[in-house]
């Protein structure tokens, strides 16, 4: 395992570099908590003024689809966590491996994804103004696709952020840059993507099946 | 399974799941969501939702203590995640606190201005005659009731304005107003409203202040046409008869109005025998009442009113109601409507209107 990474000159050492990276991370996390937050109170809060609304219009969301990009997304953490304990523990290949499957089942979901807006977009099931759907009476409806469409879209962004992070270390293990000594970025994006799985953990009840 | 150890010199004791556990925790996460589809499936009623919040968050935990490794970091980073999620409860409980318990000011505010214009001595004697005394008056009005939709300078561009279809009148321009840019048509505008948009009847203010938003607003554009007495007779005013007002808007009695204001928030009655609807008094309360009052008149039924900021108005069981008991004052309040919470039926006829109160009373005896 040749791992040639040597920590900042401003560290003391490279476990010092290590536990102020993963820190940072940490509150970057907690910056991501109350982004998706705001969305969280607004879905409380016009849940809590028409219930009934969110009643009815929750109907209108393909739970098998939420329920299979749920269980791809606990896949792809559990893929993720291999990927690191692989790295962590030098085993490269599986290492590699394990990145690959994690790349794929994100790939995964936003194909799910993909067919579940062209839905959505067909159907007229748009957020606002744009709101055209002819079966959905309750006139305050367009409001619960605004929020579906912004909490998920903002979520996708994330998964997109998070592939474009899982290349880049999978292209970083397979040239052999990570090891047990240095895995850094590995736990780091490992962490990402782990937030990423855990607020759909939260968007998918919520919208998907209280409504 | 694995035996290699972390190295030391590098990560420090940094702690490495194991593969067994990793597995184990995946495998929770899969059931539980399993548990989490078949739950929301079975009927709970309002627990479905807190059930399904629980189930999200043994997820949520088991994701951040194995996963993300927070039960073996240092104790601050969980601190520190940990903050987040307090600070989130406070923004939600905040914001929640603040907007469910203002229901009361909202069926409050209208009733309370109405009983205002009910009791205040009007200040101006001629106040359809312009004058910079109402224009000031009607500026400070502006400011708080119409610029939200109409903008600060009257060009229909107000924040909430976005949104609404028709959209606000631009009171900078001269054309496209629907009833008339003379003082009177703009007056009635204030007492009527504009049917099927968001411009919502302000009959609640007094007359004063609707005539002095109304030379307020006309003076943002370019002058309007004078009132003739005959545009003024059809508000009302008969200038020649000494600026007598001959007709008071519609409106309902004062003591209802006030009794409303003095009642805790309602909760629904609890109904005993179902009421035959079969009569025309019945069909009649079950197309136009049953929606917001209930089909037993129990009420408890929330209703979203106001365009502006969304508010939720509950209605009594109508036995809470002594309007019921009088003719002349049930009778009103279905024709006339009350200012700001339920919509007046000018069209029903005196045998509809006592069919109805017929329906309405046995549906009050019903009531326990
Ligand atoms: C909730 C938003 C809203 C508020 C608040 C509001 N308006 Fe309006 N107003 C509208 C809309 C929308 C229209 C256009 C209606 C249409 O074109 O059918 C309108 C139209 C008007 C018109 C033109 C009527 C006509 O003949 O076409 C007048 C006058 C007017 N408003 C005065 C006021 C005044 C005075 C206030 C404050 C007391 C006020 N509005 C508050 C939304 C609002
Ligand atoms: C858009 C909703 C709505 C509709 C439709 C409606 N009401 Fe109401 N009504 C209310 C509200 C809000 C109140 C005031 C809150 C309260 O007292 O419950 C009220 C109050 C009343 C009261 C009691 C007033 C008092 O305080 O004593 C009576 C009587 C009444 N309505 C009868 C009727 C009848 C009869 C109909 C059908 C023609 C009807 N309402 C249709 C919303 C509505």
């Amino acid at each position: 395992m040749t791992t040639t990474h040597h920590h900042a000159h401003h560290f003391a050492s490279a476990n010092d570099e290590f536990e102020a990276a993963k820190q940072g991370m940490w509150v970057f996390l907690v910056t991501e908590v109350l982004m998706f937050g705001g969305l969280f109170v607004a879905y409380g809060i016009f849940r809590g003024l028409y219930p009934d609304m969110f009643h009815e219009a929750h109907k209108f969301l393909a739970v098998n689809m939420g329920a299979t990009n749920t269980l791809v997304l606990i896949l792809s953490s559990i893929t993720m966590v291999l990927a690191v304990t692989a790295t962590q523990r030098g085993r490269r290949d599986r290492a590699v491996l394990f990145l690959v499957l994690t790349f794929l089942l994100a790939g995964c979901f936003l194909v799910v994804k993909y067919f579940e807006y062209a839905h959505k977009f067909h159907e007229g099931l748009l957020p606002g103004g744009y709101f055209v759907n002819q079966e959905l009476k309750d006139p305050k409806a367009p409001l619960f696709f605004s929020l579906y469409f912004v909490m998920t879209g903002l979520h996708m962004v994330h998964v997109l952020v998070g592939m474009g992070l899982i290349a880049w270390l999978f292209r970083r293990t397979a040239r052999g840059e990570f090891g047990p000594q240095y895995y850094t970025p590995v736990e780091l994006v490992g962490f990402y993507w782990h937030f990423v799985d855990l607020v759909w953990i939260y968007l998918f009840p919520l919208l998907y099946l209280v409504g | 399974m694995e035996t290699q150890k972390p190295a030391q010199e590098s990560h420090g004791h940094h702690h490495i799941l194991s593969t067994e556990v990793a597995l184990g925790v995946g495998f929770a996460l899969l059931l539980l969501t399993g548990l989490t589809v078949w739950i929301a499936g079975v009927d709970l009623g309002r627990l479905n939702f807190l059930v399904a919040l629980l189930v999200a968050s043994v997820k949520a935990a088991l994701v951040a203590l194995f996963f993300m490794n927070l039960l073996y970091d240092r104790r601050e980073n969980g601190v520190i995640f940990g903050t987040s999620f307090l600070f989130l409860a406070i923004f939600l409980v905040l914001t929640a606190t603040d907007l469910f318990f203002r229901g009361d000011v909202a069926v409050k505010g209208p009733l309370t201005a109405f009983a205002q214009s009910k009791t205040a001595q009007p200040k101006v004697a001629r106040p359809w005659v312009a004058t910079p005394l109402l224009l000031s008056q009607g500026k400070m009005l502006y400011s708080q009731q119409c610029v939200a939709c109409h903008g600060p300078e009257g060009k229909g561009d107000g924040p909430a304005a976005g949104s609404l279809t028709p959209a606000p009148r631009d009171f900078t321009r001269a054309g496209g107003w629907k009833n008339g840019r003379k003082p009177s048509q703009v007056f009635k505008t204030l007492v009527e409203g504009i049917p099927g948009s968001a411009m919502a009847p302000y009959g609640t203010l007094p007359a004063e202040d609707r005539w002095a938003l109304a030379h307020f607003v006309l003076s943002l554009g370019e002058a309007p046409e004078a009132d003739t007495d005959e545009d003024l007779l059809k508000v009302g005013i008969d200038v020649k008869g000494g600026g007598q007002v001959v007709q008071e808007a519609p409106s309902i009695p004062l003591e209802v109005a006030m009794r409303r204001l003095t009642r805790p928030e309602p909760r629904a009655a609890k109904v005993g025998a179902k009421i035959e609807a079969e009569s025309a008094g019945g069909r009649l309360y079950l197309a136009r009442c049953a929606s917001c009052h209930g089909e037993a008149g129990e009420g408890a039924i929330a209703r979203v009113s106001g365009t502006l900021d969304a508010v939720r108005l509950r209605t009594a069981p109508l036995s809470a109601s002594q309007a019921v008991g009088s003719p002349a004052i049930f009778e009103s309040i279905v024709s006339n409507g009350l200012p700001g919470l339920m919509p007046g039926l000018a069209s029903l006829n005196g045998t509809q209107l006592s069919e109805l109160r017929e329906h309405v009373r046995k549906l009050v005896a019903a009531q326990q």
